[in-house]
Protein backbone atom coordinates (compact mmCIF):
# COMPACT_ATOMS: atom_id res chain seq x y z
CA UNK A 1 0.00 0.00 0.00
CA UNK A 2 1.53 3.35 -0.95
CA UNK A 3 2.37 5.59 1.96
CA UNK A 4 -0.58 7.78 2.93
CA UNK A 5 -3.14 6.04 0.75
CA UNK A 6 -5.11 4.86 3.79
CA UNK A 7 -5.69 8.48 4.77
CA UNK A 8 -7.78 9.00 1.65
CA UNK A 9 -10.26 6.36 2.77
CA UNK A 10 -12.95 7.45 5.17
CA UNK A 11 -12.90 5.12 8.12
CA UNK A 12 -13.28 5.17 11.85
CA UNK A 13 -13.85 3.44 15.14
CA UNK A 14 -16.08 4.31 18.07
CA UNK A 15 -15.30 2.81 21.45
CA UNK A 16 -17.41 3.16 24.56
CA UNK A 17 -15.84 2.20 27.88
CA UNK A 18 -17.03 2.06 31.45
CA UNK A 19 -15.55 4.70 33.72
CA UNK A 20 -12.78 2.30 34.65
CA UNK A 21 -9.16 3.53 34.51
CA UNK A 22 -8.01 0.02 33.57
CA UNK A 23 -9.77 0.41 30.22
CA UNK A 24 -8.02 3.61 29.17
CA UNK A 25 -5.11 1.56 27.88
CA UNK A 26 -7.47 -0.26 25.52
CA UNK A 27 -8.54 3.06 24.06
CA UNK A 28 -4.89 4.07 23.58
CA UNK A 29 -4.22 0.87 21.66
CA UNK A 30 -7.23 1.46 19.42
CA UNK A 31 -6.23 5.08 18.82
CA UNK A 32 -2.71 4.04 17.85
CA UNK A 33 -4.05 1.42 15.47
CA UNK A 34 -6.30 3.92 13.72
CA UNK A 35 -3.54 6.54 13.62
CA UNK A 36 -1.30 4.05 11.78
CA UNK A 37 -3.94 3.88 9.05
CA UNK A 38 -3.03 7.44 8.11
CA UNK A 39 0.35 6.22 6.89
CA UNK A 40 2.13 8.81 9.01
CA UNK A 41 5.24 7.99 11.05
CA UNK A 42 5.46 6.42 14.50
CA UNK A 43 6.14 9.78 16.15
CA UNK A 44 2.70 10.86 14.99
CA UNK A 45 1.15 7.60 16.16
CA UNK A 46 2.74 8.12 19.59
CA UNK A 47 1.38 11.67 19.78
CA UNK A 48 -2.15 10.46 19.02
CA UNK A 49 -1.81 7.61 21.53
CA UNK A 50 -0.69 10.03 24.22
CA UNK A 51 -3.32 12.68 23.47
CA UNK A 52 -6.25 10.28 23.24
CA UNK A 53 -5.12 8.46 26.37
CA UNK A 54 -4.75 11.74 28.21
CA UNK A 55 -8.18 13.01 27.19
CA UNK A 56 -9.77 9.70 28.06
CA UNK A 57 -7.99 9.56 31.42
CA UNK A 58 -9.18 13.05 32.30
CA UNK A 59 -12.79 12.12 31.57
CA UNK A 60 -12.61 8.73 33.23
CA UNK A 61 -10.89 9.98 36.39
CA UNK A 62 -8.73 8.06 38.77
CA UNK A 63 -10.21 5.20 40.72
CA UNK A 64 -10.73 5.80 44.41
CA UNK A 65 -10.47 9.56 44.20
CA UNK A 66 -13.07 12.20 44.71
CA UNK A 67 -11.64 14.02 41.75
CA UNK A 68 -13.42 16.22 39.26
CA UNK A 69 -15.03 13.32 37.45
CA UNK A 70 -17.52 10.98 38.98
CA UNK A 71 -20.42 9.07 37.59
CA UNK A 72 -21.34 5.79 36.03
CA UNK A 73 -22.05 6.67 32.43
CA UNK A 74 -19.53 5.42 29.88
CA UNK A 75 -16.92 7.50 28.13
CA UNK A 76 -17.20 7.36 24.36
CA UNK A 77 -14.23 7.81 22.04
CA UNK A 78 -14.94 8.34 18.35
CA UNK A 79 -11.92 8.25 16.03
CA UNK A 80 -12.37 9.08 12.34
CA UNK A 81 -10.13 9.44 9.34
CA UNK A 82 -11.70 11.52 6.63
CA UNK A 83 -9.06 13.76 5.16
CA UNK A 84 -7.94 14.39 8.73
CA UNK A 85 -7.72 12.37 11.91
CA UNK A 86 -10.44 13.59 14.24
CA UNK A 87 -11.08 12.32 17.76
CA UNK A 88 -14.01 13.15 20.03
CA UNK A 89 -13.96 11.97 23.63
CA UNK A 90 -17.35 12.43 25.27
CA UNK A 91 -18.56 12.02 28.81
CA UNK A 92 -21.85 12.86 30.48
CA UNK A 93 -20.13 13.38 33.80
CA UNK A 94 -19.32 16.95 34.83
CA UNK A 95 -15.64 17.78 34.76
CA UNK A 96 -13.52 20.80 35.57
CA UNK A 97 -12.13 22.14 32.31
CA UNK A 98 -10.22 25.11 33.60
CA UNK A 99 -7.21 23.63 35.39
CA UNK A 100 -7.65 23.71 39.13
CA UNK A 101 -5.29 21.07 40.46
CA UNK A 102 -7.38 18.43 42.17
CA UNK A 103 -6.40 16.18 45.01
CA UNK A 104 -3.91 14.02 43.15
CA UNK A 105 -2.56 16.00 40.22
CA UNK A 106 -0.96 18.31 42.68
CA UNK A 107 1.05 20.96 40.89
CA UNK A 108 0.30 19.62 37.40
CA UNK A 109 -2.38 21.33 35.40
CA UNK A 110 -4.53 18.48 34.14
CA UNK A 111 -5.14 20.02 30.73
CA UNK A 112 -1.65 21.41 30.20
CA UNK A 113 -0.35 18.31 28.47
CA UNK A 114 -3.18 18.24 25.94
CA UNK A 115 -2.87 21.94 25.25
CA UNK A 116 0.84 21.50 24.68
CA UNK A 117 0.43 18.48 22.45
CA UNK A 118 -2.25 19.63 20.05
CA UNK A 119 -2.93 22.85 18.23
CA UNK A 120 -6.43 21.84 17.21
CA UNK A 121 -8.00 21.03 20.55
CA UNK A 122 -11.30 22.13 22.09
CA UNK A 123 -13.33 21.30 25.17
CA UNK A 124 -17.07 21.94 25.00
CA UNK A 125 -19.55 21.61 27.83
CA UNK A 126 -23.24 21.97 27.09
CA UNK A 127 -24.57 21.34 30.57
CA UNK A 128 -25.23 17.68 29.88
CA UNK A 129 -21.93 16.40 28.59
CA UNK A 130 -18.28 17.25 28.13
CA UNK A 131 -16.69 16.72 24.73
CA UNK A 132 -12.97 16.92 24.05
CA UNK A 133 -12.27 17.26 20.34
CA UNK A 134 -8.84 16.85 18.75
CA UNK A 135 -7.78 16.95 15.14
CA UNK A 136 -4.61 16.28 13.14
CA UNK A 137 -3.80 16.39 9.44
CA UNK A 138 -4.02 12.83 8.15
CA UNK A 139 -1.15 13.06 5.73
CA UNK B 1 1.93 -3.63 29.66
CA UNK B 2 1.48 -3.35 33.39
CA UNK B 3 3.63 -1.35 35.77
CA UNK B 4 6.73 -2.88 37.36
CA UNK B 5 8.49 -1.38 40.36
CA UNK B 6 11.87 -2.65 41.54
CA UNK B 7 13.55 -0.96 44.47
CA UNK B 8 17.14 -1.06 45.68
CA UNK B 9 19.46 1.09 47.77
CA UNK B 10 22.78 2.46 46.56
CA UNK B 11 25.12 5.22 47.73
CA UNK B 12 22.60 6.65 50.16
CA UNK B 13 19.86 6.77 47.54
CA UNK B 14 16.82 4.63 47.00
CA UNK B 15 16.44 3.72 43.35
CA UNK B 16 13.03 2.81 41.98
CA UNK B 17 13.30 1.18 38.57
CA UNK B 18 9.96 1.71 36.89
CA UNK B 19 8.87 -0.29 33.88
CA UNK B 20 5.75 -0.32 31.74
CA UNK B 21 3.02 2.29 31.66
CA UNK B 22 2.45 5.01 34.24
CA UNK B 23 -1.11 6.07 33.60
CA UNK B 24 -4.40 6.82 35.30
CA UNK B 25 -4.74 3.14 36.24
CA UNK B 26 -1.22 2.29 37.39
CA UNK B 27 0.04 5.61 38.79
CA UNK B 28 -1.54 5.01 42.23
CA UNK B 29 0.83 2.03 42.67
CA UNK B 30 3.84 4.27 42.08
CA UNK B 31 2.39 6.85 44.47
CA UNK B 32 1.91 4.16 47.12
CA UNK B 33 5.48 2.93 46.65
CA UNK B 34 6.90 6.45 47.04
CA UNK B 35 4.71 7.07 50.08
CA UNK B 36 5.87 3.79 51.59
CA UNK B 37 9.56 4.55 51.01
CA UNK B 38 9.31 8.06 52.38
CA UNK B 39 7.40 6.70 55.36
CA UNK B 40 10.31 4.36 56.02
CA UNK B 41 12.72 7.28 56.07
CA UNK B 42 14.05 7.11 52.49
CA UNK B 43 14.25 10.76 51.52
CA UNK B 44 16.66 10.62 48.58
CA UNK B 45 14.90 8.93 45.70
CA UNK B 46 16.04 8.18 42.17
CA UNK B 47 13.27 7.23 39.76
CA UNK B 48 14.71 5.28 36.83
CA UNK B 49 12.27 5.67 33.93
CA UNK B 50 14.35 4.02 31.22
CA UNK B 51 11.89 1.14 30.91
CA UNK B 52 8.78 3.31 31.03
CA UNK B 53 6.68 2.92 27.90
CA UNK B 54 4.00 5.51 28.63
CA UNK B 55 3.47 8.47 30.95
CA UNK B 56 0.38 10.64 31.34
CA UNK B 57 -0.50 13.61 33.55
CA UNK B 58 -1.63 11.35 36.37
CA UNK B 59 1.87 9.90 36.44
CA UNK B 60 3.36 13.38 36.35
CA UNK B 61 1.16 14.30 39.30
CA UNK B 62 2.45 11.36 41.27
CA UNK B 63 6.05 12.38 40.55
CA UNK B 64 5.35 15.97 41.61
CA UNK B 65 3.65 14.69 44.75
CA UNK B 66 6.68 12.53 45.48
CA UNK B 67 9.02 15.46 45.01
CA UNK B 68 7.03 17.47 47.52
CA UNK B 69 7.10 14.59 49.99
CA UNK B 70 10.89 14.21 49.94
CA UNK B 71 11.50 17.96 49.97
CA UNK B 72 9.42 18.17 53.12
CA UNK B 73 12.19 16.10 54.69
CA UNK B 74 15.00 18.03 53.00
CA UNK B 75 15.35 15.12 50.61
CA UNK B 76 15.68 14.88 46.85
CA UNK B 77 14.14 13.17 43.87
CA UNK B 78 16.12 12.64 40.68
CA UNK B 79 14.77 11.17 37.49
CA UNK B 80 16.61 9.05 34.96
CA UNK B 81 15.19 9.40 31.50
CA UNK B 82 16.72 9.29 28.02
CA UNK B 83 13.58 8.76 26.02
CA UNK B 84 12.70 11.75 23.89
CA UNK B 85 8.97 10.98 23.94
CA UNK B 86 9.00 11.18 27.75
CA UNK B 87 11.31 14.19 27.88
CA UNK B 88 8.88 15.97 25.55
CA UNK B 89 6.12 15.47 28.11
CA UNK B 90 8.24 17.03 30.84
CA UNK B 91 9.07 19.99 28.58
CA UNK B 92 5.45 20.56 27.50
CA UNK B 93 4.24 20.69 31.08
CA UNK B 94 7.13 22.83 32.30
CA UNK B 95 8.30 20.07 34.62
CA UNK B 96 11.68 19.71 32.91
CA UNK B 97 12.67 22.74 34.99
CA UNK B 98 11.25 21.27 38.17
CA UNK B 99 12.92 17.87 38.15
CA UNK B 100 16.60 16.99 37.98
CA UNK B 101 16.60 14.69 34.95
CA UNK B 102 19.69 12.58 34.30
CA UNK B 103 20.76 10.35 31.47
CA UNK B 104 21.98 7.43 33.57
CA UNK B 105 22.02 6.04 37.08
CA UNK B 106 25.71 6.88 37.31
CA UNK B 107 25.01 10.53 36.53
CA UNK B 108 22.09 10.67 38.93
CA UNK B 109 24.10 9.17 41.77
CA UNK B 110 27.18 11.25 41.02
CA UNK B 111 25.43 14.59 41.52
CA UNK B 112 25.45 15.94 45.02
Amino acid sequence: MPSGSAARTSTGVTVSIARDPALVRTVRLVAAAVARRTGRDEEFVEEVRLAVGEACALLVGEVGLDGPVRGTDPVTVAIRIDGELAVDVTSTAPIDVEDPPHSDIDGVEPWALLRGLIDDFTVVQDGVRTKVSMCWPAA
Amino acid sequence: MDLSLDTRHEDGHTIIEVGGEIDVYTAPRLRDKITELVGEGNYHLVIDMEKVDFLDSTGLGVLVGGLKKVRAHNGSMRLICNQERLLKIFRITGLAKVFAIHGSQADALAEH
